[in-house]
């Protein structure tokens, strides 16, 4: 669905021309604090005039929980089964126990919790989140991520952050907004290693998102095959299922063939593919395996090496700048 | 100082006394308030939660309507209640003029607005998290009112108590329609102004202590209904 929404009631004026939201999507919507991302969200639900009011579960920037029982607030707004699969839900993230306690006792992480499991088993076609990761403690984000994207299932999303792992962790697809206007869409991965400009790139950086199968788990590291190549990284993966692999492009080194690297586990030959010179940095894309690693280093480091397309390399990423999140 | 005096004395000696007809008064004052109150309230109550909350044509000028009925002025509605009832009047066919019911509809007349206001002003006060949630939820608007109702409980005890407390001390508008006439529509403030009329001080007095407990009890009784405000 293409929509072009323009919402002049605010500032900056939201202008969004183009903005593709399909319902086989988990589509994040990225961009700095004032960008416009919530009131988006907002005219999407209905809850501001303008927009196209979906039949959609919306859960708020701040959950609100209303006086009364938890579990009375759970079952808001849902029928008597819904209730119960919320209460199910609820226990998975951690809340089980604590529904006959009062509502105004619980923490923001808590009240976050309650909210979800209420707005995810809501039975509607659109699932609107807006940060839906950000009260939760760090720690318990993957367990939180994985039941917000088994639940979605095959409804269309729309998701608000600023934050790159809630994206990596939640998307597949990816509108970056600054200013209230529309400035970069398309598959995640795509978006997050191709910024179309500087102004994006300074928004969202410039990132790579693998996707491969979870292999080995040691210690606090685990690895996920990509092509055929491995790649260590921090975070829990599952043997055999699928995984997503995260690193930011700054953190790619780019050596010559035979150069020592230390303490660095990831290490891959291979070719560069492509070079984009943006200003203050360059942008390298090295073919690894049947994987492309965006490499962003200085123009100064470029020429010293003499990179060149089709130039043979070594990419290598410390496993401890690598996050590895289990995909819904 | 004397006079003063005297007065207080005379004041006590009215209380004490339990006269019959003292009592007939208090009762018909609790009647009429309590009545008015409540029919105020149930009217008021969803009035005020829909300006709080409804997106509609006209949603202006109901509001400027509530604004202006929380002021009215009772001795004006009850010259306008007084024609309306007027026996050669258009509603003077139901023998209301000089009755109790007519008493009761004026005090509903100045009740409403103030319950409308008040709930509007509470649950427009609710916080920004609370009232996008409210939005958020899937309910419908009589669900969805109700909710916010509940949930902004401290404003609509405020509400009750603003109605009743408005209705029990009001004196022009059931004066004009009522007639204060003794033993049929005589209310408490009534009374004060016919004994104060007749220099009969101690009386009215009297009077003036037991429509304060009233309106003082009444007020306790709901502000622990509507519970801690937080």
């Amino acid at each position: 669905m293409k929509l072009s929404l323009r919402y002049p009631a605010v500032d900056p004026v939201l202008d969004l021309e183009g903005l593709e939201l399909a319902e086989s999507r988990r589509t994040v919507v990225f961009g700095p604090n004032g960008s416009g991302k919530t009131t988006l969200l907002r005219l999407l639900a209905g809850t501001i005039q303008g927009g196209p009011g979906w039949d959609a579960a919306y859960l708020p920037q701040t959950p609100h929980l209303f006086r009364g029982r938890i579990g009375w607030n759970l079952g808001l707004g849902l029928g008597a089964e819904q209730t119960v699969f919320a209460a199910r839900l609820a226990e998975r993230l951690g809340m089980g126990d604590r529904l006959w306690e009062p509502a105004n006792r619980l923490s923001g992480g808590e009240r976050q919790r309650i909210a979800l499991a209420r707005v995810l088993a809501c039975p509607r076609r659109w699932v609107l989140l807006d940060e839906p990761l950000a009260p939760i403690d760090a720690e318990d984000r993957a367990a939180v991520a994985r039941v917000i994207a088994e639940m979605i299932g095959d409804r269309g999303a729309v998701i608000i952050t600023h934050d790159l792992e809630t994206a990596a962790a939640l998307g597949t697809h990816m509108a970056v907004l600054v200013g209230g206007r529309l400035r970069q869409q398309g598959l995640l991965g795509e978006v997050l290693s191709r910024p179309v400009d500087r102004r994006v790139a300074s928004v969202v950086g410039v990132s790579n998102l693998w996707e491969g199968v979870g292999l080995i788990r040691s210690g606090g590291f685990a690895s996920v095959q990509v092509g055929s190549v491995q790649i260590w990284g921090v975070g829990a993966v599952t043997k055999g299922l699928s995984s997503r692999v995260l690193f930011r492009g700054e953190s790619v080194a780019v050596l010559g063939t035979g150069g020592s690297v230390g303490s660095v586990r990831n290490r891959w030959e291979g070719r560069i593919a492509e070079i984009r010179r943006g200003g203050r940095w360059v942008e390298l894309r090295v073919e690894v395996g049947g994987a492309t690693a965006t490499a962003v280093i200085t123009p100064g480091a470029m020429d010293e090496m003499e990179l060149q397309v089709g130039s043979e390399v070594v990419a290598a990423v410390k496993a401890s700048a690598v996050r590895l999140l289990s995909a819904g | 100082m004397e006079f003063l005096w005297e007065v207080v004395v005379e004041a006590v000696r009215s209380l004490t006394k339990a006269d019959p007809e003292l009592w007939t008064v208090i009762f018909l004052t609790l009647v009429v308030s309590v009545v008015s109150t409540l029919f105020g309230v149930v009217l008021g109550l969803p009035l005020g939660a829909v300006l709080a909350l409804g997106r509609f044509r006209g949603r202006g000028v109901v509001r400027l309507a509530v604004s202006v009925g929380m002021g009215f002025p009772p001795v004006l509605a009850g010259l306008l209640l007084l024609l309306l009832f007027w026996r050669s009047g258009p509603f003077g066919d139901l023998g209301l003029i000089f009755t109790p019911a007519a008493m009761v509809v004026a005090q509903i007349v100045l009740a409403t607005p103030i319950a409308a206001g008040v709930t509007a002003g509470s649950i427009r006060g609710l916080g920004a998290a609370a009232r996008e949630q409210l939005a958020a939820l899937p309910l419908g608007r009589i669900a969805r009112g109700a909710l916010a109702v509940r949930e902004a409980r401290a404003g609509v005890a405020a509400a009750v108590a603003a109605c009743f407390g408005r209705v029990v001390a009001e004196v022009g508008a059931v004066l004009i329609v009522g007639g204060n006439i003794v033993g049929e529509t005589r209310v408490l403030t009534t009374l004060i102004v016919e004994e104060s009329r007749q220099a009969r001080f101690g009386a009215a007095v009297a009077a003036g202590v037991i429509l304060l407990s009233i309106s003082m009890l009444v007020n306790i009784a709901v502000d622990r209904l509507g519970g801690p405000a937080a």
